[in-house]
């Protein structure tokens, strides 16, 4: 009772104010204004070539790198890489591929060197008009997220035992995956991939460093029409919000309709055994994926020492800590408390609702994973400011819940509904309460997941952008808003400080999540 | 008889006014002793450190001695701080607003004066208003009066910055510019409107452009707006195939355009400060070789303002705190060059010798030529400049 009651609190008051938001979009006039506007065609052109782009990209990229390393030496390499870059926020990301691929950027640096070039050269790579750079930057980061889900998925024996009984029948590895895996695996990355088009389709903070600027793409349109002072605007602004909802809809109905016909089509896989490559477990391919991410990496550690560092030089012209001596940690801290607080609320609701919660009818949690958050974040605001709220740390903690709380979920459900009805029978069999048994025995054991999902929702609090800019009223400044505020700017040093402050929590939580399990686990052999 | 008549009179005079300064001391008085304690929420453009820096430094020194705490909270644009500000009004937010101070002038002044956002007047009542130069344009913001909304802080005019190494021979004029661009293909170009900085780029041309200055004064009209903006629409098409990325994509802000400077990628960039440049060359941003510039004829400049919403939950810290930013010893520090290096709206009669020396300090990279200062266009004119920018340009 308690934990709906949690739940309720958290998540419904959302919806009066996604009405309020959305309401100016009931108009059929503004609609109107709206298809007549001359971004709006080009801002959907661009917004659906990149989401759709992104995701595609992203799913045969990562079924190529699983199809082509696993499950070798190279899927262990790829496997104790992934956490880094899972952690890697987005936007530092972004910020480091912007710093490469820029036409005054490492790239064109040493092909300046080479060339001889005296001025950068006259490139479109990054904000280029067809959200290129933008579509292979998600691509990217998604490719990985993919993979840690297909390492979740094959770590099931029912589905690693297949190749090998495939391999044993005289079938090649290519054949074994296409005919047999994939069909498999695909189905149960349904969500998943919606969750990854969900993303693409309404990034604002990526499309702001990355994206097109004339116009840009719809999510930032629509955000940047949802902050006008003009009446007109902002109800152009929320029209466009629920253009991207709808927008999503179609997507994930045209593709349950290409999965289907694809089913349809492929209804009898011939049994011939097809010619295939010996698999040789090759250590280094569990590199090349991770490579954007290492050089993203490198270039933000560089900037952030460099002293002054102008075209064309390949290296700086001076390494200094001035960066760092003079850096602001003030957002860090910021988005470290904010991030504790939301984790600490989330996690008693998290472990309310899978103990004493329905089993069957929580699908609806994960809404906020898939609808796009700029209505979201807009509809928080207004109740906020309803309730006199907003610009308070509850507000922006509340806001943070919303995200935070089904990514948590979405982590622990897995571990918590798998785990030994037996162990509580027992514990409550010796006198304890339920409530007493879960906090002396169940929860203990379940002390990695538990972990684990806490750093997940750490993770994403830090990365919170569009949440904190509206419940916060601005005057939150967290690593993630200063980087965005920044990344138009022209202190490139700054910048990279910031980066990589933003990058240091994640990984400090997930890191102080896998020394503490080790630790809590140090005398007790079966947590190992 | 008369002599006594005269002397009375002049007694009263002196006494009334005497009481009336008492009343105005008292008044500020009472002000300061609400403020003590409050937190006072500053929204002002947050793209430059040393702006930034300096805002810290006033709200230590303002809390030392009034006891007044000052939070920065950076935007991007002003406009969304109006916006904030309509919807808190809307809601019924009509005490305790999230926002306490603003930074602002222009389009933005004249939204929030004419939905009645704006609480006052006071800025005349302050007492460090005695040394504000009101010879200097202080009193209109884009051609709309203040009406003692809003404090004056600072000016601005638009200036431009190059590159000695690559830029001998600057242009001067907006014909020069184009020249130049064309023969320097793909190296210029100017922030995206309505990004303040391109709205004033655009507002520049236009008036270098229009064959009557005169009726950029006067509010927009819509019949003949086409027909007066035309020439600078001419102008921009010409611009635009021989600008950075042909003119297919801009510039985010002028913090873009001055690191697309100092590698190379751009050859100008522009500023609203004159000292800008030079504090971008301390900061190893710009190479030592920057130089800022304006036209032969001038360039835009302005006034930029401190106001205070109706709402605001710490009006009397506000009101403090403008007094100190307008404080002689406030405003010789930002006009120095090593610390923000924003010109002055006191009248430097009222200075001491060091503090006027102060303002004629220079560093390399500064602006040291004097050009004639243009006056704003209506704020009306900035709406209709970025709509119709928008629609033809705005998207490719």
């Amino acid at each position: 009772m308690l934990a709906l009651a949690g739940i309720c609190l958290t998540l419904f008051p959302i919806v009066p104010g996604l009405l309020w938001v959305l309401s100016p979009a009931f108009n059929s006039a503004t609609w109107v204004e709206l298809v007549q506007d001359g971004q709006f065609n080009s801002a959907v052109l661009s917004t659906l070539g990149s989401a759709v782009g992104s995701t595609l990209l992203a799913l045969i990229f990562a079924s190529l790198v699983t199809m082509w390393i696993y499950p070798g030496r190279g899927w262990s390499l790829a496997q104790k890489q992934l956490p880094l870059f899972l952690a890697f926020p987005h936007i530092a990301f972004a910020i480091g591929i912007a710093f490469l691929i820029a036409p005054s950027g490492w790239l064109a640096r040493g092909l300046a060197n080479l060339l001889e070039w005296g001025s950068p050269p006259q490139w479109v790579s990054i904000r280029d008009p067809y959200a290129i750079s933008l579509t292979l930057t998600l691509a990217i980061k998604e490719t990985w997220f993919l993979i840690w889900i297909m390492a979740t998925l094959l770590g099931e024996q029912a589905i690693s035992r297949q190749i090998t009984l495939a391999n044993s029948l005289g079938y090649s590895r290519r054949q074994v995956w296409i005919t047999a895996l994939f069909p498999q695996l695909l189905p149960r990355m349904g969500w998943p991939l919606v969750a990854v088009l969900a993303y693409s389709l309404s990034v604002v903070d990526m499309a702001v460093i990355l994206g097109p600027s004339t116009p840009p793409t719809l999510a930032v349109l629509s955000w940047q029409w949802l902050t006008d002072p003009d009446d007109m605007t902002q109800a152009k602004g929320s029209a466009a919000a629920m253009c991207l909802m709808l927008l999503l809809g179609l997507l994930i109905l045209t593709g349950r309709g290409v999965w289907w016909g694809v089913k349809k089509l492929y209804r009898n896989p011939s049994g011939i055994r097809q010619p295939g490559k010996i698999f040789k477990s090759r250590l280094l391919g569990g590199i090349p994926v991770f490579i954007p991410g290492w050089l993203s990496l490198a270039i933000l550690l560089l900037w952030s020492v460099a002293g002054g560092w102008f075209f064309p030089k390949l290296f700086p012209a001076s390494l200094s800590l001035k960066s760092f001596n003079n850096a602001d940690f003030e957002p860090m801290f910021t988005a470290l408390w904010i991030g504790i607080a939301t984790v600490l609320i989330a996690l008693p609701l998290t472990l309310a609702w899978l103990e004493w919660g329905s089993r069957k009818h929580h699908g609806w949690l994960y809404a906020p994973l898939i609808l796009p958050s700029l209505p979201i974040a807009a509809a928080q605001y207004h109740v906020l400011l309803s309730i006199n709220l907003d610009s308070t740390a509850i507000g922006v903690i509340w806001s943070h819940l919303t995200w935070t709380f089904p990514y948590m979920l979405l982590v622990l459900v897995g571990p918590y509904y798998s785990f030994d009805a037996r162990y509580l029978c027992t514990a409550q069999a010796l006198g304890h309460s339920r409530f007493q048994a879960c906090l002396n025995v169940k929860w203990p054991m379940l002390i990695r997941p538990i972990l684990a999902a806490m750093a997940v929702g750490f993770a994403v609090s830090v990365a919170q952008y569009l949440p904190t800019l509206f419940s916060g009223g601005g005057r939150f400044a967290t690593v993630t808003t200063e980087a965005v505020a920044l990344s138009a700017g022209g202190n490139r040093r700054v910048l990279a400080v910031q980066s990589l402050l933003q990058t240091a929590l994640p990984l400090c939580a997930f890191m102080s999540a896998i020394v503490l399990t080790a630790w809590y686990a140090r005398n007790r052999q079966g947590l190992k | 008889m008369k002599k006594n008549l005269l002397v009375t009179a002049i007694i009263s005079v002196a006494a009334f006014t005497n009481v009336q300064l008492a009343q105005a001391d008292e008044k500020w008085d009472a002000i300061a002793s609400t403020a003590k304690g409050q937190t006072v929420y500053f929204n002002a453009w947050g793209g430059s450190d040393n702006i930034n820096k300096y805002v810290k430094w006033a709200g230590d020194e303002v809390k030392k001695r009034y006891g007044v705490n000052v939070e920065l909270v950076k935007i991007t644009d002003a406009g969304e701080v109006v916006k904030r500000i309509k919807t808190e009004k809307e809601a019924g937010r009509n005490e305790g607003g999230s926002v306490d101070m603003m930074w602002v002038n222009g389009e933005n002044f004249r939204a929030l004066k004419t939905n009645g956002l704006l609480h006052g007047p006071w800025a005349e009542s302050i007492p460090s208003w005695e040394f504000v130069d009101t010879n200097k344009p202080v009193r209109k913001d884009f051609s709309e009066t203040t009406d003692g909304l809003e404090a004056p802080w600072g000016t601005a005019q638009l200036t431009f910055i190059a590159d000695k190494n690559a830029v001998a021979e600057p242009p001067r004029s907006a014909k020069e510019l184009l020249a130049f661009a064309s023969k320097n293909n793909g190296r210029v170009s100017y922030p995206k409107p309505p990004n303040f900085h391109g709205t004033t780029f655009l507002k520049q041309l236009l008036s270098e452009l229009v064959s009557d200055a005169s009726i950029l004064a006067e509010p927009v009209n819509e019949e003949s707006f086409a027909s007066v903006s035309q020439p600078l629409w001419d102008y921009l098409d010409k611009l635009h195939p021989v600008s950075w990325r042909e003119g297919k994509a801009f510039p985010a802000n002028n913090a873009e355009m001055h690191q697309k400077l100092a590698d190379g990628e751009l050859k100008l960039s522009l500023t609203f400060n004159p000292n800008d440049a030079a504090n971008l060359v301390a900061k190893e941003q710009l190479p030592p070789s920057t130089y800022s510039f304006g036209f032969t004829n001038g360039t835009i400049g302005n006034v930029h303002f401190l106001a205070i919403p109706f709402n605001a939950k710490a009006k009397e810290g506000a009101q403090v705190f403008a007094n100190f930013l307008l404080s002689p010893e406030a405003q010789v520090r930002k006009a120095d060059i090593t610390v923000w290096g924003d010109p002055s709206v006191l009248d430097a009669s009222k200075l001491t010798a060091e503090q006027q020396a102060v303002f004629n300090k220079r560093a390399p990279g500064s602006l040291t030529e004097v050009n004639p200062t243009l006056p704003e266009p209506h704020a009306t004119w900035v709406g209709a400049l970025e709509t119709e920018w928008l629609k033809r340009y705005g998207s490719q």
